[in-house]
């Protein structure tokens, strides 16, 4: 390797520049010279025209026959396990089912969902107690805020179409501007992925916009929400490399047992009153209802609901006004007053009704078994509902 | 925006159509050279000044150079700029640490206070590319390019900017001075670059490096077999990690009809630690070679000073690579094993006598020993490592084996690759067979990544 000096060669730069000429001439025939890689995948039109086919087909037909794979016994007073909240395809799957058994679809957060409840406790159990029959369905998700809920709906729940929908809204999500996503401060909040991720801009939001555009993808792509599917499902919501450094020694297919988790599967919240529980009285600092995100969410829910044909029953609350101290009570009053006032002008049938007694609640907005009893018996006496959503009867 | 990532997906899908329809037209470069700062903007619209102040100032010295002659003022002119504005950005932190640790330790009461500029991605990179350019042109070696927006989107290229390979002017400004042809088989082939690279980065790099960073977190607590598996595993990680994203960029490059050099070769067969760095990272190791080691005198002036160059580039290049105490020792320490085996790997006796096998292995075993520098928070991080490695106990390394599996997978084809039964690695179904794997992989359990190249740090 007798290279000669060339930082120190400015005097022979004459020899240089003869070479010069050459080399560059040269150069076209370097740029042919640049070798491949190092390996041998290297294919041709047709062969990727072959992994195209593959894997088209695989994003098409792999969730549904993953269905045909899968058991999934949702019996009476199903609802979906706590640990798979975020699993939207499984909830996709499970609306299909519901709205080819149920005449009624139950809506709304862990209020509908139960979540200081078991499953036979719930508000549709109580409400299909009363009918006799099982005509609801818990379609209720743990923490869905209406925001999240408007997402839920808007992607994974297009299969609701011409059913009786009795739609919760919780008063809770606008108790504070940090409930109503509206604090410039980033936190976690429940289910980001249903959110808007660009358009309107929630300001605790600051996702990265990959992660967004990750969120925006899944919800198009169904073969993406089957995958995250399988993570929860059969991974612990963790993906596969995480799972294999919790689990080094397991055979990570062996996970896939094909069994979904049961209804009560992560339940595990204190099934006692606030009262008990030692929660004091509260002065909330309610947001205005012109300008709270979660409200403006929930009427896009409604709208898009009776878009579809959907028979749209809407119940408010009920909120547990006990615990409320100062000023809060009565901007809460005015706040209700205000919902009532836009679901009458939209011709929403709805029931707003009176708070329950203290004890039957776990927290603000929480009944407990017996309050869900009392709750669903009380709208089994409500007019609108009866012509609204038993108009079947 | 890593290639990774969505954004860049999306970015892509808007930059390379418009690159198609206008690449027969005068707009080709300047629509190249707006995506290329775009795509680096995003990481901070503030590293547009120092891109622009390093491309201009190697313009202006080139176009002197050529109006008054090749001086070697101007070239110092702008190896100087270069260096100060690396220096600046990348060693400040080192310097000012290591100049109060020196006061402190004189008892002198006065800090020096730390810069607190933070690194801009990809600057070692297109600093060395735009250096190697001048240092070229004083050389003789190339013409000067007169026109500046092709310059300027030589240092920007954007598959290239981040982390190399760093190319030199002979290579790629000649690809940019003609319309590029795209073909059915630079589009096929950049594709199938592309998806080897994203397996090795997404599904590879990133699964490894959960070991590794939990192991090399807190060395103490671990044995030796949870150390080695960590630095054997870590040995790969930073190959898929690095030699994906080349992979990737010069699957970009390629589908543009770009042709960027290759910039791993296998590196972990090599059968000596000279053949290690003609495979490894090839773009900087022949930079050094070229602009470092053959100006120090390379081999010329006997055993001692060969040694001594050889020595002086190897430090320059762990240095290179950041500024901490553990890259410089890195970098030593594979000048000692040059050292060390340079004479030997020329003897009769190794060359034909000792395993093929027996000589990658050592060859791997002491790049992977090199790597605990590399990869250590601090010197003496590495050397409870090093220690723990041979005095500890044998307890469960609780090291996922799939992650295993899938590396020594790799290693195997890459054995397979280079020997007689390459034919089979060649048949068109085991070629499909691969891609469907790695596409079925990433598609199905690939975690959604975001983890950014190592080299990017650099």
């Amino acid at each position: 390797m007798q290279k000669k000096d060339i930082l120190d060669a400015g005097c022979s730069m004459p020899d240089a520049r003869r070479s010069r000429k050459s080399r560059i001439e040269n150069q076209e025939s370097r740029i042919e010279e640049v070798p491949y890689g190092s390996n041998c995948v290297r294919l041709s039109a047709r062969e990727w025209l072959i992994i195209g086919i593959v894997f088209s087909a695989l994003l098409y037909f792999g969730p549904t026959l993953w269905e045909r794979i899968e058991q999934f016994d949702a019996g009476p007073d199903y609802r979906l396990p706590y640990d798979l909240s975020s699993d939207y395809w499984l909830y996709s799957r499970y609306c299909r089912w519901a709205c080819s058994r149920y005449e009624t679809l139950v809506i709304g957060d862990s209020v509908v969902w139960g979540h200081f409840v078991s499953k036979d406790n719930t508000l549709s159990y109580h409400l299909n107690e009363i009918a006799g029959h099982n005509q609801f369905a818990n379609m209720g998700v743990d923490g869905i805020h209406p925001v999240a809920l408007a997402g839920l709906l808007k992607y994974y729940g297009r299969d609701i179409k011409g059913k009786n929908v009795l739609l919760h809204f919780n008063p809770l999500w606008m108790s504070s501007r940090k409930h109503d996503l509206q604090i410039d401060k980033e936190f976690h909040f429940n289910h980001p992925k249903l959110v808007p991720q660009f358009i309107p801009k929630i300001p605790c939001y600051k996702d990265s916009y990959s992660r967004r555009l990750s969120a925006v993808v899944e919800r198009c792509v169904t073969f993406l929400s089957w995958t995250s599917h399988l993570k929860i499902t059969y991974f612990e919501g963790m993906d596969l490399p995480t799972w294999t450094l919790e689990h080094p020694n397991e055979n990570p297919l062996k996970a896939i047992t094909l069994q979904l988790p049961a209804s009560e599967n992560g339940a595990q919240s204190e099934r006692i009153s606030w009262n008990e529980k030692g929660i004091a009285k509260q002065d909330l600092q309610w947001v205005e209802l012109e300008t709270s995100l979660q409200w403006n969410s929930f009427q896009r829910s409604v709208e898009m609901l009776k878009a579809r044909g959907n028979s749209v029953f809407v119940l408010v609350g009920p909120f547990n006004e006990h615990m409320l101290k100062g000023k809060s009570i009565d901007t809460y009053r005015k706040m209700k007053s205000e919902i009532e006032a836009w679901l009458r002008q939209n011709n929403v049938p709805y029931y707003m009704p009176e708070a329950l007694p203290g004890e039957l609640y776990s927290d603000a907005s929480h009944p407990l078994s017996e309050g869900y009893a009392m709750l669903a018996k009380a709208l089994f006496e409500n007019k609108s509902f009866r012509s609204g959503i038993l108009r079947s009867e | 925006m890593l290639f990774h990532t969505w954004p860049f997906v999306l970015f892509f899908l808007i930059a390379y159509p418009i690159y198609l329809a206008l690449k027969g037209t005068r707009l080709r470069l300047p629509w190249l050279l707006t995506a290329s700062y775009f795509f680096y903007a995003c990481f901070n619209p503030l590293y547009l000044i120092l891109i622009a102040y390093s491309t201009l100032l190697d313009y202006t010295v080139v176009a002197i150079m050529e109006k008054r002659g090749r001086r070697k003022i101007l070239l110092l002119i702008s190896v100087v700029n270069n260096l100060a504005l690396l220096s600046l950005f990348k060693y400040g932190g080192f310097v000012t640490d290591n100049l109060n640790v020196l006061l402190s330790s004189l008892e002198i009461p006065y800090a020096v206070p730390a810069p607190g500029i933070f690194l801009p991605v990809g600057l070692s990179f297109y600093i060395f590319q735009s250096m190697s350019y001048t240092i070229d042109y004083y050389r003789g070696n190339i013409e000067r390019e007169k026109s500046f927006i092709r310059y300027a989107t030589f240092v920007s290229l954007f598959p290239r900017l981040l982390a190399g390979p760093i190319e030199r002017a002979r290579n790629l400004l000649p690809q940019l001075h003609k319309t590029p042809r795209v073909s059915k088989q630079d589009i096929t082939d950049g594709l199938s670059l592309f998806v080897v690279g994203f397996f090795k980065k997404v599904a590879l790099a990133d699964y490894l490096a959960l070991y590794v960073d939990k192991v090399y977190a807190a060395p103490e607590q671990f044995q030796s077999p949870a150390l080695m598996l960590a630095t054997f595993l870590f040995c790969w990680q930073i190959y898929f990690d690095f030699s994906g994203y080349t992979d990737m960029a010069r699957g970009i490059a390629r589908m543009m009809g770009l042709r960027l050099m290759l910039n791993f070769n296998n590196p972990y067969l090599a059968t000596g630690l000279g053949d290690f760095w003609s495979r490894w990272h090839i773009s900087l190791s022949s930079w050094f070679k070229d602009y470092v080691y053959i100006p120090l005198g390379g081999n010329r002036r006997g055993t001692f000073n060969t040694y001594k160059n050889m020595f002086l580039t190897m430090v320059i290049s762990g240095l290179w690579h950041g500024a901490a105490w553990t890259f410089i020792i890195w970098g030593a320490v594979h000048a000692l094993g040059r050292f060390l085996t340079r004479d030997l790997e020329r003897t009769s006796f190794y060359r034909d006598k000792v395993p093929k096998l027996a000589k990658q292995l050592f060859v791997f075993g002491f790049v992977t020993f090199a790597w605990i520098f590399f990869r250590a928070e601090s010197i003496s991080d590495a050397w409870v490592i090093i220690t723990r490695i041979f005095s500890s106990g044998l307890a469960n390394p609780y090291c996922p084996l799939l992650a295993l599996a899938l590396t020594l997978t790799v290693w195997l084809y890459q054995f397979a690759y280079e020997s007689r039964v390459k034919w089979v690695l060649e048949l068109r179904p085991v070629r499909i067979g691969i891609v469907v794997l790695m596409v079925l992989y990433l598609a199905i359990f690939a975690p959604s990544s975001e983890q950014p190249f190592i080299y990017l740090q650099f």
